[in-house]
């Protein structure tokens, strides 16, 4: 079975999309934090992570840093709430290794596309 | 003849002594006044009226004081002489008081007097001889004394006839109203005069007419200095008072000597110069005491209202400058001017340099309908402009009179004041700005404007200059800086956005997903085994939160406008596309305006230059373009309610040299009396709903165009027909 972690500071956030995609018979881990997002990752070995740059003092491109260090075949899917104006961020992510870019709100079909993608 | 000059011919008569000083007296008066004013026909008339009066008494003084008969005789025939032209002379002062320029009548009594007066001396007809009375000798008269009496009363009845005339008519100022008042008056006590004539006819009565001469020449003076007839300004000096007290010190010892020498000589013996020296000694020494005395009181009774009020206006044009708000300071001067020195009207007129004109900002007046605005190129500004000094209607009114010529600058001014129903008109400059000016009506009392007046009025005009330009500073400094607050609030809500539309999103997201998740679950449980009503209700769960999904990403969108709209733009110049800056307009309005309800045409080939310029500063530009335009539309729609009409935006643009000519016109209501300063000032707006815009305003855009982009902007617009933005941007190279 795929492993997929979902890193998210909003609770709702990890509760609904885990939910679903633990539907489509994926097994979700989810984290709150980068901490935990990066034990998770080291722990669980996910197949993908989709990861959200903006988290209460943690800086989401350090933890896909940490994480693509620890391990460098995970795929790391960056969620973000902005636009893409910033072209820098968007760049460095692809540096460290991450394999795309979405933006929030997105819609859930959307996401499930993406998600299987990544995971087949 | 010779007789005459011979000293014993004659004999001291005391009588004679006040008939030669009012003869005297009135003799320097008429001359006096004649010099103070030269190219006046008032002065010259009312000369002609003192040298025939003077001539009368002085002769009369001659003839009373003579022995004999012939030689009285001959006296008196000289005074008849004057007496011929006496109401002549006053009819003609009296048509030059009223303005009437008919001379026929006074040029053919001055013939006639004439005629009768070389009679009266050649022939016996009049004087027929001398008859001693108690008080000396006096003509008699024979029957040449009818036509002179008829000449005499018939010119005085006219002249009494035309004054009561043009006083009951009703247009004069009040001060001419006063003016002939007294002359009335003094004419009615001086005729009293007459009475000499009794005593030719036997009648035995004093003659007493040089009383009522001096009474009238009094008159005549008081009027002089207090209503300025004959236009003369003779102000009560300390000079005028000074040398009344010194004659009659150093004239009353000699008087005495002169008089009661004999009765002296009788009391002293061969001292008898003692006593009138001992007087002058006793009132030379008195003399400075009585002279300060009367000088205060004399100026405190005449001056007494004008010092009242002189001292609240120079109180008032100190406390003026602490007043910051314009029309309460405005209204303040008014109130002053009306209620202290009780005016019948006061208007103050500001220059406002955008439309160019002196606009009436205050009036205080009685049933007038003022006069709202004066131009620029009217020759009272011009006048006042260039010789900085008050302007008085009567001096006006008599400058246009005397120069006969209705096309003269001065006949122009006249008619000017005349409709501003100005009395004095008071400009007010600061240093060299020409600030505005204050219209006075007449003074309710009917006096005149003195010369402290119009220098007291002078001080509170430039005060009130000053205090105007402050409160106006003070005004554009409260506008601008409720603008700035504005604009800083606006900033602030920029930085707030970005933060704000962050956690919005969040929510957004999160929303998204509890509801698309949920619906999935639905469609993957296994409904089969439910009722029908159970299938209904899932039926309308799953609807509802389809719904909600929806509503979430139309937020998701709002937030994305709003982050456009605020976000801090790049700095500085680059070559930009007008379709960039529309594209990017267009999505931030949308929120704020039905694009649906509007046609946006975009006018300009595909091809045109691209422009220097900072995008997001443009596309704040065109916002505001658009906006307003939308919001002409939205007005004309509601005010005109057109069938089929609907509402268009037009942008073109062509190429024009280096720069870039783009033209945003819209088909809306348009804008009455177009005045491009007005528009672009900080206060203005045309905007009758109450959407404020959530622009910058037109002021601050006109900065961005010309200031940033070095640009023009232009705008026409015309009421019914629509409004044209004319903008040009250089072209990036």
């Amino acid at each position: 079975m795929a492993k997929l972690l979902i890193v998210d500071d909003e609770a709702d956030v990890r509760e609904f999309a885990a939910n679903f995609f633990r539907r489509r018979k994926i097994d979700v881990f989810t984290a709150g934090n980068g901490e935990e997002a990066i034990n998770i990752a080291e722990g669980q070995k996910p197949n993908l992570i989709l990861l959200d740059i903006k988290m209460e003092g943690v800086d989401g491109i350090q933890v896909l840093e940490r994480i693509r260090q620890k391990d460098s075949s995970v795929k790391v899917i960056m969620v973000t709430g902005t636009k893409p104006e910033e072209n820098e961020t968007f760049a460095k992510c692809l540096q460290l290794g991450a394999t795309n870019y979405i933006h929030k709100p997105l819609q859930l079909d959307e996401l499930e596309k993406i998600v299987l993608k990544e995971l087949n | 003849m010779p007789e005459i000059f011979l000293k014993t011919n004659y004999f001291f008569n005391p009588h004679a002594i006040p008939i030669c000083l009012v003869g005297l007296f009135i003799l320097i008066g008429g001359v006096f006044l004649r010099l103070r004013k030269r190219n006046s026909l008032l002065t010259l008339s009312f000369l002609f009226i003192c040298l025939s009066v003077s001539l009368w008494l002085l002769a009369t003084t001659m003839g009373v004081s003579s022995k004999n008969i012939e030689i009285a005789s001959f006296w008196f025939k000289l005074d008849n002489f004057g007496v011929m032209f006496i109401s002549v002379s006053i009819l003609f002062f009296t048509k030059a008081v009223l303005g009437i320029k008919k001379y026929k009548a006074i040029t053919a009594g001055y013939i006639i007097a004439f005629i009768l007066g070389i009679i009266a001396l050649r022939t016996k007809w009049l004087v027929v001889g001398a008859k001693e009375h108690f008080w000396g000798l006096f003509p008699s008269w024979g029957f040449l004394s009818i036509p002179v009496l008829v000449l005499f009363f018939g010119y005085m009845g006219t002249s009494f006839f035309i004054l009561f005339e043009n006083y009951l008519k009703g247009n004069l100022t009040p001060l001419k109203k006063n003016q002939i008042r007294y002359i009335i008056i003094a004419y009615l006590i001086g005729y009293t005069g007459s009475v000499d004539f009794l005593p030719t006819f036997n009648i035995e009565i004093y003659p007493f007419g040089y009383i009522s001469i001096f009474l009238y020449l009094s008159i005549i003076a008081y009027t002089t200095v207090r209503y300025s007839l004959m236009d003369i300004k003779v102000a009560l000096t300390r000079t005028g008072i000074f040398i009344i007290i010194y004659t009659l010190i150093l004239g009353s010892p000699f008087a005495l000597a002169l008089t009661y020498r004999d009765w002296l000589i009788g009391i002293l013996g061969p001292n008898w110069w003692i006593a009138p020296l001992g007087l002058m000694a006793i009132l030379a020494t008195a003399g400075p005491f009585i002279y300060i005395y009367i000088e205060r009181k004399a100026e405190e009774r005449l001056l007494k209202e004008q010092r009242r009020y002189q001292n609240v206006l120079k109180q008032a044009a100190m406390g003026m400058t602490r007043i910051r708000d314009l029309n309460r300071l405005l209204n303040l001067i008014a109130h002053i001017v009306t209620k202290t020195v009780r005016i019948s009207y006061v208007g103050i007129y500001l220059y406002n340099k955008d439309t160019e004109e002196f606009v009436l900002q205050v009036s205080r007046d009685k049933d007038r309908v003022p006069i709202p605005k004066v131009a620029l190129d009217n020759p009272l500004v011009f006048w006042l402009d260039h010789k900085r000094e008050p302007l008085i209607y009567e001096e006006v009114k008599r400058q246009a009179q005397e120069l006969h010529d209705p096309a003269s600058s001065y006949a122009h001014l006249e008619e000017i004041m005349r409709t501003l129903t100005a009395s004095v008109v008071i400009p007010s400059f600061l240093e060299d700005k020409f600030m505005g000016f204050i219209v006075l009506g007449d003074k309710l009392s009917g006096q005149i404007y003195t010369p402290e007046d119009l220098n007291v009025f002078q001080v509170l005009a430039s005060q009130a200059a000053l205090a105007i330009e402050n409160a106006q500073f003070y005004a554009e400094t409260q506008e601008m800086q409720s603008q700035i607050a504005q604009a800083e609030k606006m900033a602030t809500i920029g930085t707030m956005a970005d933060g704000l539309s962050h956690q919005i999103n969040n929510r957004f997201y999160a929303l998204s997903l509890i509801a698309e998740d949920t619906v999935d679950t639905i469609k993957t449980t296994d409904l089969t085994k439910c009722t029908p009503e159970m299938k209904e209700m899932i039926k309308h769960i799953t609807h509802a939160l389809d719904r909600i999904q929806s509503n979430v990403m139309q937020g998701g969108e709002v937030v994305k406008g709003i982050l456009k709209y605020t976000r801090k733009g790049v700095e500085g110049l680059m070559p930009i596309t007008l379709d960039q800056i529309l594209d990017g307009t267009l999505e931030m309005v949308q929120y704020k305006v039905k694009l649906s309800e509007i046609d946006i045409i975009r006018n300009y080939e595909k091809d045109i230059p691209k422009i220097k310029g900072n995008l997001t500063q443009l596309q704040e530009v065109f916002f505001n373009f658009i906006d307003n335009a939308y919001d002409a539309i939205v007005e004309r729609r509601s005010t005109l309610k057109e069938e089929g009409y609907r509402g268009k935006i037009t942008v073109s643009a062509q190429p024009k040299d280096t720069k870039l000519e783009i033209l945003v016109e819209d088909n809306g209501i348009g804008v009455k009396d177009a005045d491009e300063k007005k528009l672009f000032t900080p206060f203005f707006t045309t905007k009758t709903s109450t959407r404020k815009g959530t622009g910058l305003g037109l002021y601050v855009i006109k900065k961005l165009i010309t200031d940033a982009h070095k640009g023009k902007i232009i705008f026409e617009s015309a009421y019914k027909v629509g409004t044209r933005f004319i903008v040009e941007l250089p072209i990036a190279v």
